[in-house]
C-alpha cells in the first residue's frame, strides 16, 4: 500500500482514509475472531487435533502382515458433522492411552455410553444383544455385525438425518452389504421402487418388516416375520385405510386372507400353511400385472404348486382373496346368499313348528302322562 | 299282555348311535371353521388339539360315517326289515295333506289330528334330509379332502364354492339335527326330558297309538286274525 501512494504521489487524504479502513478491518477481524475462536476451540477437543495430524492425513493407512491394508484416514469433515461431533476420540477409542499409540486399537465399544438405564439411548443396545446379530457377535462371529458396521463409524448420525446409513431411505443398503440376494431382490420390488425410485416416505424397507435392534431369525416365535406374525406385519400398512386410498393399494387383503382356510388355520398356529409372503414372496413383492411377480397369472400355478403339488392353470380360474361378501364373486355371492336366507328361514320355520306345537299341546293337555285323548 | 313293541331293532339302535356320534363329532369339528372368530369355536378347537389334530378328527369322523352309509345303503336295499323300512320312509301324498292338516290342527282351525303311519311327515324330512346331506357333504368334502387333486381338475372358483356349499350344508344340518330332531323325538313335552326308544327301542303301546294311530290299528287288527 506504501509503494502504490509513493507511486501515486496523493499522501494527505488516501492516508487518512487508509488508517480508518485498517481500524475497521481491524476490530472487525478481532471481533470474528473473537467470536469464532472459542467456538472452534469448543467444538474441536484438542486431543481431536491431535489424532488428526496422522489420522488426517488422506492415504494415511498400515499394510498388515497378512497383506490387507487398513485405512487409517479419517475424513474431518465427516466426523465433524456426525451426532458424536463433541466426543473426543478417545471417548470412543478408549483403549488408546497414549498419542502416538503403539497398539493396534481395538473395536470401538458402543455400549460404554449406550447401556441400559442411560438416558442416551440404552434401549436398542439391549435388544440387539438378543438379536440374531448380538448372538452371533456373542458367539464370536467374524461376520456379525456390530453399532458400528450399520450406524457408521466417524460419520455416525442421528436416524431421520438423510446422511444417516440407517435413515428410511439408506438403510437397504447398509443392509445390502451383507445381505445381498435380499437387497437385490428388495430393490426390484413394489415396496423398494416405492421408496428408492419414486421416494414414497410410507414404503417399508428392511426394518420396516424386520425390525431395528431385534432382528430375529425368522423360525423364532418373537420374529416379526415368524410365519404366524407376517401377516401382523403386512397389515400395519395393507389394513391402513389411509395409506390405501392414498397410495390405490388393494384393500381388503388381510380380511379375506383371515377368513380363508389359510388364515384360520394361521390364525389358529399352523407354520406350515401359507402366509402373506408363502405366495407374494418376501422381498421381491411385485403387482400381478407384472410378469416377474409370483402372483402374475402365468406364474400362479407355480406358486400355489410350492406346497400344492398338482396346482395348475385352474388356478388362475377365479380370485384367491375371495371376499363372499362381495357381488363382484358373481355365483359365490349369491349362493352364499341363497344359503344365508335359506338358513335363517329354515331356522324360523322350525322354530315357528315347533311353537306351533308346544302351544297346541298345552291347550290340549296333551303333555307327559296326560296323553290320554289319542284319537 | 306285552306293553310296548319292538321299534327299532338292536341293528338300527346301532347305526343311529354311530351316525349321532359321527354327526356330533363332525360338527364340533367343522363349525368351529365355519365360526372360527367366535371364543366358544377358539376354545373348541384348543381342547381339539390345535387346528392340525381337528382336521385329523374331522376326517375319522367322515371316515366312519362314510361306511356307516355304505353299510345302511346295503341294509335298506337287501335285508327285508331294512327294505321295509325303507318304504314305510318313501314319501308319500298323504304326507303333504298331513303337514297342512297338522298345521291348521296346530292352529286351532281343526280339531282333528291327522293320523300317522310308522313314520310322520316330519320323521320322513328328517330321515331324507340326512340322506340329501351326509351326499352333499361327502362329495363336497371328498373335493375337499383331496384338495391337491381337485385342483387339478376343477377352477379356483369351483374349489370356493365347494367350501361354501360345505360350510352352509354343515350349519343347516346341524339345524335340523340338534334343534328340530331334538325337540321332536326327546325334548318335546310327551317325552321330556329324553325318548328312550333310541336306547332300548321300544315304544310302548299307549304312545304309539298316539303318535302312530295307523301302525298301531294295523298291529291290532293283525293281532285279532291270529286270535
Amino acid at each position: 500500500m506504501k509503494n502504490n501512494m509513493t507511486v501515486s504521489g496523493h499522501s494527505s487524504r488516501p492516508a487518512k482514509a487508509s488508517a480508518a479502513v485498517r481500524i475497521f478491518i481491524a476490530a472487525a477481524a478481532v471481533s470474528m475472531l473473537a467470536v469464532l475462536m472459542p467456538m472452534k476451540a469448543w467444538s474441536q477437543p484438542p486431543l481431536y487435533q491431535k489424532c488428526l495430524l496422522c489420522h488426517g492425513r488422506p492415504g494415511f493407512k498400515k499394510i498388515l502382515p497378512d497383506g490387507k491394508v487398513l485405512e487409517l484416514f479419517v475424513n474431518k469433515a465427516e466426523l465433524e458433522h456426525s451426532i458424536h461431533a463433541k466426543l473426543h476420540c478417545t471417548d470412543c477409542h478408549a483403549d488408546v492411552m497414549e498419542i502416538p499409540h503403539m497398539k493396534v486399537p481395538g473395536t470401538v465399544n458402543c455400549y460404554r455410553c449406550h447401556y441400559k438405564d442411560n438416558p442416551n439411548g440404552a434401549k436398542p443396545a439391549n435388544e440387539f444383544f438378543q438379536s440374531v446379530h448380538g448372538k452371533l457377535d456373542e458367539q464370536g462371529d467374524p461376520k456379525a455385525p456390530r453399532c458400528q458396521n450399520c450406524h457408521g463409524g466417524h460419520n455416525v448420525q442421528k436416524v431421520d438425518s438423510p446422511l444417516s446409513t440407517v435413515s428410511h431411505l439408506n438403510v437397504a443398503y447398509t443392509c445390502g452389504k451383507c445381505h445381498k440376494p435380499q437387497y437385490d431382490n428388495y430393490v426390484q420390488s413394489i415396496h423398494g421402487t416405492a421408496l428408492l425410485d419414486r421416494h414414497i416416505k410410507s414404503a417399508p424397507t428392511c426394518t420396516t418388516c424386520h425390525g431395528k435392534h431385534l432382528i430375529l431369525k425368522p423360525d423364532s416365535p418373537d420374529s416379526t416375520i415368524y410365519p404366524l406374525n407376517v401377516i401382523n406385519v403386512c397389515s400395519k400398512c395393507h389394513e391402513n385405510k389411509e395409506l390405501i386410498r392414498k397410495y390405490n393399494i388393494p384393500g381388503g387383503r388381510i380380511s379375506t386372507y383371515k377368513e380363508s382356510y389359510h388364515g384360520i388355520a394361521d390364525e389358529f398356529g399352523s407354520v406350515r400353511v401359507a402366509n402373506c409372503s408363502s405366495c407374494h414372496r418376501a422381498h421381491l413383492i411385485l403387482p400381478e400385472s407384472d410378469p416377474r411377480s409370483s402372483i402374475n397369472k402365468a406364474n400362479l400355478a407355480k406358486t400355489c404348486g410350492k406346497c400344492h403339488k398338482d396346482a395348475n392353470v385352474n388356478f388362475t380360474k377365479g380370485k384367491i382373496h375371495v371376499n363372499y361378501k362381495s357381488k363382484s364373486n358373481g355365483i359365490l355371492y349369491y349362493i352364499g346368499m341363497f344359503f344365508e336366507i335359506l338358513t335363517i328361514s329354515t331356522l324360523t320355520l322350525l322354530f315357528i313348528h315347533i311353537l306351533l306345537d308346544l302351544f297346541r299341546r298345552f291347550k290340549s293337555g296333551e303333555t307327559k302322562g296326560k296323553n290320554k285323548r289319542g284319537e | 299282555m306285552n306293553h310296548s313293541v319292538e321299534r327299532l331293532s338292536r341293528n338300527q339302535r346301532i347305526q343311529h348311535i354311530i351316525l349321532l356320534v359321527s354327526m356330533i363329532m363332525l360338527s364340533v369339528t367343522g363349525l368351529v371353521l365355519k365360526f372360527h372368530s367366535n371364543p366358544f369355536s377358539v376354545w373348541l378347537i384348543r381342547i381339539e388339539g390345535g387346528i392340525w389334530v381337528r382336521g385329523l378328527i374331522h376326517r375319522i369322523f367322515a371316515i366312519i360315517l362314510i361306511l356307516l352309509s355304505l353299510y345302511h345303503i346295503l341294509w335298506v336295499t337287501f335285508t327285508d326289515k331294512g327294505h321295509s323300512e325303507l318304504m314305510a320312509l318313501t314319501p308319500r301324498g298323504k304326507d303333504f295333506s298331513d303337514f297342512f292338516r297338522k298345521l291348521a290342527y296346530n292352529l286351532g282351525l281343526s280339531g282333528r289330528q291327522p293320523q300317522f303311519d310308522k313314520y310322520d311327515y316330519l320323521q320322513k324330512l328328517q330321515y331324507w334330509g340326512v340322506v340329501a346331506g351326509t351326499v352333499v357333504m361327502v362329495m363336497t368334502g371328498m373335493i375337499l379332502w383331496f384338495v391337491n387333486q381337485s385342483m387339478a381338475i376343477l377352477p379356483k372358483w369351483a374349489i370356493d364354492l365347494t367350501l361354501l356349499v360345505h360350510g352352509w350344508d354343515g350349519v343347516m344340518i346341524f339345524i335340523v339335527l340338534f334343534v328340530f330332531h331334538l325337540y321332536n323325538v326327546h325334548l318335546n313335552p310327551e317325552v321330556f326330558p329324553m325318548s328312550r326308544t333310541w336306547l332300548d327301542g321300544s315304544i310302548s303301546l299307549e304312545q304309539l297309538q298316539h303318535e302312530h294311530t295307523l301302525e298301531y290299528n294295523r298291529l291290532m287288527s293283525d293281532k285279532k286274525n291270529e286270535k
